[in-house]
């Protein structure tokens, strides 16, 4: 009778014992799927459409960006080019721009050039500090 | 006999609390899962531009669209491969349906040649979203240099 009743009588504790590695495998497996994304890059506000503001070549830094990368500089008015590569433009900006405080980046890019040549050069000029920058494609 | 009354003073639990283990790892779940945000879009084929002036973007997640520029020049918003003269009106609606908030961000391949880049931002001129964010990897080497 005794030996019946020991049977009959379950624990009436939910086993715990395993409850830790449980935890831990659903722990992992966040660990591993978990991917913190950044949203990060360069800001632009690119003129509203149709708007377009008449500016004294004076105040323009003309910056052509060439199928190789090479970036020629001309200086509002006068006829000159000069190609830099464009880890050069950061001071040369800062440099215009102590002249200046009008200027105005206007950065013409070949259609066919990488776009990352656009970026490096919107790099430098951001990392200068330029605020006034204008993006287009080169008329060829 | 004063030896073995010390002995038995130094002989503490020689096992490792357990119990609160449990209790660790769930706390350490909880966070994972709360702070884990799975991707909604599929990987694409493009390699980002470095760039040492990358800033982070404060617009909350929900006012942000991915327009993925791939290296083909094939674009792709939210998984959907749409034609160039088709940006302007889906990137429109949705503007209007974030209260003028949307801030698009170009995952732009890094050879993708400019021309498509240029038709691309007078797309987002059109449907009114002037304020737009090239998105690019940070560069290291660079901006160790500088200082």
């Amino acid at each position: 009778m005794a030996i019946l009743k020991k049977k009959n009588r379950p624990s009436g504790e939910i086993p715990t014992a395993s409850m830790a590695d449980i935890a831990f495998l659903l722990l992992v497996f966040f660990l591993v799927t978990t991917v913190f994304e950044e949203e990060k890059g360069l800001r632009i506000v690119l003129p509203e459409r149709q708007e377009e503001i008449e500016v004294s070549q004076k105040n323009v830094l003309h910056l052509t960006v060439q199928p190789d990368g090479v970036v020629q500089v001309k200086r509002g008015e006068s006829p000159q080019v000069q190609p830099v590569s464009s880890s050069q433009l950061s001071s040369i900006w800062r440099q215009e721009f102590s002249r200046n405080e009008n200027l105005i980046a206007a950065v013409k890019t070949h259609p066919e050039a990488s776009y990352r040549f656009m970026i490096d050069v919107l790099d430098q000029l951001q990392a200068a500090g330029a605020e006034r920058i204008s993006l287009q494609q080169l008329e060829l | 006999m004063m030896r073995g009354g010390l002995e038995r003073k130094s002989k503490a639990s020689s096992e490792i609390p357990s119990s609160s283990l449990a209790d660790m790892a769930f706390l350490l779940l909880i966070f994972f899962m709360v702070t884990t945000v799975f991707r909604k879009e599929q990987p694409r084929d493009a390699e980002f531009p470095e760039a040492e002036a990358t800033q982070k973007l404060d617009e909350p997640r929900k006012d942000i669209l991915h327009i993925w520029v791939e290296r083909d020049g094939a674009i792709w918003i939210n998984d959907q491969n749409t034609p160039m003269e088709a940006v302007a009106p889906i990137v429109n609606e949705l503007y209007r349906e974030s209260n003028q908030r949307l801030v698009p961000v170009l995952r732009a391949d890094r050879d993708v040649p400019y021309r498509v880049m240029n038709s691309l931002q007078e797309q987002l001129q059109e449907a009114g979203t002037v304020r737009v964010t090239f998105y690019t990897n940070l560069e290291q080497r660079m901006a160790r240099a500088r200082r």
